[in-house]
C-alpha cells in the first residue's frame, strides 16, 4: 500500500431538503494523510457532509476538490473513495475474501493480482485465517476490520468512516481506537471520520470539525479545541464546562477582570472593553480545592450540595452565593475529607484556566 | 403467539370445519379419479388407474399440456424480467412517480380479467395476435407481473440499502451492482415470483376464452370444454394431475424460502 | 438520510421494459375497449341508460351484489375462524394451517370447480349417498343455481380472506391477551373487547378484497350456475361472444371497474391498500 495521502477542500457545502437545511455553507480543508473527524450531535449535518464528500448525496451548493479538481459532479462509483459503512454494509452472501475482492473485481483485476491483494489487506486487519468465513460468523469486531480492508485494499484516495465503531461495545470500542489509529499511521492515507462520540473524536483525529445545526461551528487539533473552544456550544459538548457570566470591570494588556455578582474573577489573556458583557467557561478539573490559608488567582467559597466517587475522580457540586453552582472534579485520592452535605468548601483556579467563549446557545 | 392463549372450542371447531371445507372437496377427486366405471363416481369393486392411461395416451390432452406449458414458460420469463427490473427501480428510486407505477403494476390483480380479455379481443385482432402463442405470452406475462413485483419487492424490502451504497462506493457500475449484489440477495424473491406467475399463466382461462380458438387450445381451455361438454372420469384424472403439480410447485418454493431464510 | 442518493437515468431505466408493456399491452386494450361504451351503437350515454331502464341490467346486478354481499360475509367468518386459529396455534401447528390455506388458494379454480360439480350435482356424490342412506328421495338441487354458485365461491375466497387477516392479528401483542386474562377477563371478554377490536384493520382489508375479488368472477359462477344464474362477468361475456352488442358488454365492464375502483377508494382511507396485495405472496 503506497502512502500517497490526498487532500480534500469542501467549498462553502450546503445541503437542502425543502425548507430544511441540513448542511449549511460548510468549508473544510481536509490535509493530506491527515485524520479530520466530523463531530456533532445528531442531526448536526455531519452524516450528510460525508454522503456528499462520498457521492451519494448531491449538494444543493458548494463544491468539493479533490487535490483540486473539482469532483462534484462525480457519481460515487468514480471517485474512488474507500468507504466503512455504519453497520459495515458487508455482503451477507459473499465471503470473507470476497467481499474484499469486490472492488477489484468491479475493476476487472485479475484473479491473481486479487488474490494477493485481498491476502495483503487481510493481513494488515489480521483477518488472514477468516478468508473462508461469511460475514455472520464473524463477532461485530471481525466485521469491522473486514470492512476497513474492503475500504482500503483499492487504494483508494481517501477513507470515509461513518460511526465506525458505533456498533461495538465500549471496551471494544477502546481498543478498536487504538487500531484505527495505528492503522491510520501505517497507511499513511487521509481519514475522514464522522461520529458523535466526543472521546472518540478527541483520541482518534489529527483534528476535528465540530457541527451543529448544519453550521461548522469551530475546527482545530484536539487540545485546541478542548483548552480554547471558541463558544459555548464546543466547550459543552467536548468534555463539561462551568460557565460564569459577566460584565468586564477592568482590563489591560495581560487580561481583564470579570464582576460576577460580588465575584471578581481574573481572566489572562486579551483585554477587552470594559462595562461588556463576557461569558467564561471553566473545566471543572481545572479547579483545585483548597485548605485553610491556601491561596490562588481566584478563590470562591461555598457549600458541597452532592458528590460522586467515580473511581479516579472524585465528582462535586458546590452552592457558591456569587456564582450558583460550580462543578469541580479532582482526582479521588486528593479529596482526603469526608464529604458531607453543607460542609464549606474552598475552590481556587489560576487566571489561565477560565477562557472567553461566545454564548451560542439558544 | 406460541400458544400462550390457545382458542376455544368454539373457534377451533369452527377452523377445522373451514379447514375440511378447503381441502376436502379437493381430495375427492382422487379417489373420483381412480374409479373402476365409466362415469364420474367412487370406486366400486377397487381401485383402477385406466383414466389416468386415457389421458396420458391421448394426444389431444397431451397437446394441451405442451402448449400450456411452454406458454407459461414464456410468460414466466417475460414476468420475471420486467417485474423484477420494475421492482428494483422502484426500490431504489423510491419516489411518488414510483409509488404510482407499482400501483399501476398491481393493477392486473384489481381489474377482472373478464374486462381485460375483451379488451385483447378487440385489441389483437389488428394486431394479428388472436389464436397466436405469442398473443396468449404477452397476455399472461403482462399479467404475470404483479406477482413477481411484489414478491421480489418484499425481498428488497428485507435488503440493506447500505449496501448498494457500498458497491457503487467501492466503483461498481449498475449492472455490476446488479449482477454481483442486489440480484444474489433477492434471488428467493425473484424465484417465488416466477413460480406463481409459472402457475398464473398455466391456470389461466378466461384470457384464453378470448383471444384463443383452435391453434392454441391451452390445458385449462380444454378442462373447460370437458366440464362443459362430457363430465367423466379423465376429468378428474386431469385435476389430479394438476393438482398434484401445483403442489410440486408450492413445495418447492417453500423449501427455497426455507433455505434462504435458515 | 443514508438511503437517500441520486439515483442515475440507470434506475430509470430498469422501470421502463414492464410500464411499456404495461402501457402498450394492458392499459391501452382496456381503455380502448371501455371506450366502447359511449360509441356503439351510437355515441353517447345510451348504453348506461340501460341500467335505469332494462329489467334484465338491473337484475344481473342486483344478483351479482347479492351474491357477493353473501360471498363476503362468510368468507370472512369462515376465514377469521381459521386467521385465529393460525394465530394462536403453536409454530409447529402453524405451518400446517397454513398450508392448508396456501394449497386451495393456488389449486387451479377450474380443478375446484369440477370437484364441486362432481359433489354436488344431481348423481353427485353428496345426492348419491343422501339417497343411499334414505335420507331423502329426490336429488336436492345442489348446484347450477345460486347455492352452487355461493358454495363454490365462498371456497375460492377463503384463503383471499385469511391471509390479510392474519397478517393483522400477526401484528397483535400476545402479553395483551396474557395481560387481560390475567386482569380477570373471560376467555370470551379477551376476544370481545381486545383481540377482535385490533384484528379489525384485517378484516376490513379482506373484506375489500374478497368483496372486490367476487364482483368479477367468471369462471366458478359460469360452471357451478350452469347459466341459469348470471353474474356480471358471464353476462359480459355473453354480450360480446353470442350477442354482439359490445355496447353493452363493455358498459357493464365499466361499470365493473368503476365499482372496484370506487371501493378502494373509500377503503384506502381506512386501510393500507398495500397490506392487502402485498400479503398476497
Amino acid at each position: 500500500m503506497s502512502a500517497a495521502g490526498h487532500a480534500l477542500a469542501i467549498r462553502g457545502l450546503t445541503k437542502r431538503y425543502g425548507d430544511f437545511t441540513a448542511v449549511d455553507d460548510v468549508s473544510l480543508e481536509v490535509g493530506q494523510g491527515e485524520f479530520l473527524t466530523l463531530l456533532g450531535p445528531s442531526g448536526s449535518g455531519k452524516t450528510t457532509i460525508l454522503m456528499a464528500v462520498a457521492g451519494f448525496v448531491a449538494p444543493s451548493a458548494g463544491s468539493i476538490l479533490l487535490d483540486g479538481r473539482d469532483i462534484t459532479p462525480l457519481p460515487p462509483e468514480k471517485r474512488n473513495f474507500g468507504m466503512v459503512f455504519q453497520g459495515y454494509a458487508l455482503f451477507p452472501h459473499m465471503s470473507v475474501a470476497d467481499n474484499v475482492a469486490f472492488p477489484l473485481r468491479v475493476r476487472g483485476l485479475g484473479r491473481a493480482d486479487r488474490d494477493a491483494k485481498v491476502r495483503a489487506a487481510l493481513d494488515l486487519v489480521q483477518l488472514g485465517q477468516f478468508a473462508g468465513r461469511l460475514p455472520r460468523q464473524l463477532s461485530g469486531g471481525q466485521q469491522q476490520r473486514v470492512a476497513l480492508a474492503r475500504a482500503l485494499v483499492f487504494d483508494p484516495s481517501l477513507l470515509l468512516l461513518d460511526e465506525p465503531l458505533s456498533a461495538l461495545d465500549k471496551k471494544l470500542r477502546a481498543e478498536l481506537q487504538e487500531e484505527l489509529k495505528a492503522l491510520h499511521r501505517r497507511v499513511g492515507r487521509t481519514f475522514i471520520n464522522v461520529t458523535h462520540d466526543q472521546d472518540e473524536a478527541l483520541s482518534l483525529s489529527d483534528r476535528i470539525a465540530i457541527l451543529n445545526h448544519g453550521k461548522l461551528i469551530q475546527s482545530g487539533a484536539p487540545g485546541e479545541l478542548y483548552e480554547r473552544p471558541r463558544t459555548r456550544f464546543v466547550a459543552d459538548f467536548l468534555g463539561k464546562s462551568n460557565f460564569i457570566e459577566g460584565s468586564v470591570a477592568s482590563s489591560d494588556a495581560g487580561g481583564f477582570v470579570l464582576a460576577a455578582g460580588p465575584e471578581r474573577i481574573a481572566v489572562r489573556g486579551q483585554g477587552a472593553p470594559e462595562g461588556t458583557r463576557r461569558l467564561l467557561s471553566l473545566r471543572p478539573e481545572k479547579i483545585v480545592l483548597l485548605g485553610e490559608g491556601a491561596g490562588a488567582d481566584n478563590v470562591v467559597e461555598g457549600r458541597l450540595l452532592a458528590w460522586s466517587y467515580l473511581g479516579a475522580d472524585f465528582a462535586l457540586r458546590v452552592a457558591t452565593p456569587g456564582l450558583g453552582e460550580i462543578r469541580a472534579v479532582l482526582p479521588a485520592w486528593q479529596a482526603a475529607f469526608a464529604p458531607a452535605e453543607g460542609l464549606p468548601i474552598r475552590l481556587g483556579w489560576s487566571a489561565d484556566a477560565a477562557v472567553p467563549v461566545e454564548d451560542d446557545a439558544p | 403467539m406460541d400458544g400462550i392463549h390457545p382458542p376455544g372450542p368454539a373457534a377451533r371447531g369452527l377452523a377445522w370445519a373451514t379447514a375440511l371445507y378447503l381441502l376436502l372437496p379437493i381430495l375427492i377427486i382422487v379417489p373420483v379419479a381412480l374409479t373402476d366405471q365409466r362415469y364420474l363416481s367412487l370406486p366400486q369393486d377397487g381401485i383402477s388407474f385406466q383414466h389416468f392411461r386415457t389421458v396420458l395416451a391421448s394426444p389431444e390432452w397431451l397437446g394441451s399440456i405442451w402448449q400450456s406449458f411452454t406458454i407459461a414458460v414464456a410468460a414466466t420469463i417475460l414476468s420475471v424480467v420486467a417485474g423484477t427490473l420494475c421492482a428494483i427501480g422502484c426500490w431504489r428510486i423510491s419516489r411518488r412517480a414510483t409509488e404510482l407505477v407499482r400501483v399501476l403494476m398491481l393493477l392486473p390483480l384489481i381489474i377482472p380479467s373478464i374486462v381485460y380479455a375483451i379488451g385483447l379481443y378487440r385489441y389483437f385482432g389488428p394486431l394479428g395476435l388472436l389464436d397466436r402463442f405469442a398473443g396468449v405470452v404477452i397476455a399472461h406475462g403482462v399479467t404475470g407481473i404483479p406477482y413477481v413485483v411484489i414478491t421480489v419487492s418484499t425481498a428488497l424490502a428485507a435488503f440493506d440499502p447500505r449496501l448498494e451504497q457500498a458497491a457503487r462506493g467501492m466503483g461498481a457500475s449498475l449492472s455490476q451492482t446488479l449482477r454481483w449484489v442486489i440480484l444474489p440477495r433477492i434471488a428467493p424473491g425473484i424465484f417465488s415470483g416466477a413460480i406463481f406467475a409459472f402457475i398464473h399463466s398455466w391456470d389461466e382461462l378466461v384470457m384464453v376464452l378470448f383471444i384463443a380458438s383452435r391453434d392454441v387450445f391451452t390445458l385449462p381451455r380444454r378442462i373447460w370444454d370437458g366440464i362443459n361438454e362430457n363430465l367423466d372420469p379423465a376429468m378428474a384424472a386431469v385435476a389430479v394431475l394438476l393438482v398434484l403439480f401445483t403442489t410440486l410447485l408450492l413445495m418447492v418454493d417453500r423449501a427455497l424460502r426455507r433455505r434462504s431464510e435458515g | 438520510m443514508t438511503a437517500a442518493g441520486r439515483p442515475g437515468i440507470g434506475w430509470w431505466l430498469l422501470i421502463l421494459p414492464a410500464l411499456l408493456l404495461l402501457l402498450a399491452f394492458y392499459i391501452a386494450p382496456i381503455v380502448q375497449v371501455l371506450a366502447i361504451s359511449v360509441t356503439e351503437p351510437e355515441p353517447g350515454l345510451g348504453n348506461y341508460e340501460r341500467i335505469f331502464t332494462s329489467e334484465s341490467v338491473q337484475r344481473v346486478i342486483l344478483t351479482t351484489l347479492r351474491i357477493c354481499l353473501i360471498t363476503t360475509v362468510l368468507a370472512l367468518l369462515l376465514g377469521y375462524a381459521i386467521a385465529y386459529a393460525v394465530t394462536l396455534a403453536t409454530p409447529r401447528a402453524r405451518g400446517w394451517w397454513i398450508l392448508a390455506v396456501l394449497v386451495p388458494l393456488w389449486i387451479s379454480v377450474l380443478v375446484r370447480a369440477f370437484a364441486w360439480v362432481t359433489l354436488l350435482r344431481r348423481q353427485g356424490l353428496v345426492n348419491n349417498t343422501l339417497i343411499n342412506a334414505g335420507a331423502i328421495t329426490e336429488p336436492l338441487p345442489l348446484v347450477w343455481n345460486e347455492f352452487g354458485i355461493i358454495v363454490g365461491m365462498v371456497h375460492y375466497m377463503v384463503p383471499f380472506a385469511v391471509l390479510p387477516m392474519m397478517a393483522s392479528m400477526r401484528e397483535i401483542d400476545p402479553r395483551l391477551l396474557a395481560a387481560a386474562r390475567g386482569l380477570g377477563a373471560s376467555r370470551g371478554e379477551v376476544f370481545r373487547r381486545v383481540f377482535f377490536p385490533l384484528s379489525m384493520p384485517g378484516v376490513i382489508a379482506a373484506a375489500v378484497l374478497v368483496f372486490i375479488f367476487s364482483l368479477g368472477f367468471y369462471i366458478t359462477p359460469a360452471i357451478l350456475g350452469g347459466g341459469k344464474t348470471l353474474m356480471v362477468a358471464e353476462w359480459i361475456s355473453l354480450q360480446i361472444l353470442d350477442l354482439i352488442r359490445w355496447g353493452l358488454g363493455t358498459m357493464m365492464a365499466t361499470m365493473l371497474v368503476l365499482t372496484i375502483i370506487a371501493t378502494l377508494a373509500v377503503f384506502s382511507r381506512l386501510v393500507d391498500l398495500r397490506r392487502i396485495f402485498g400479503s398476497g405472496a
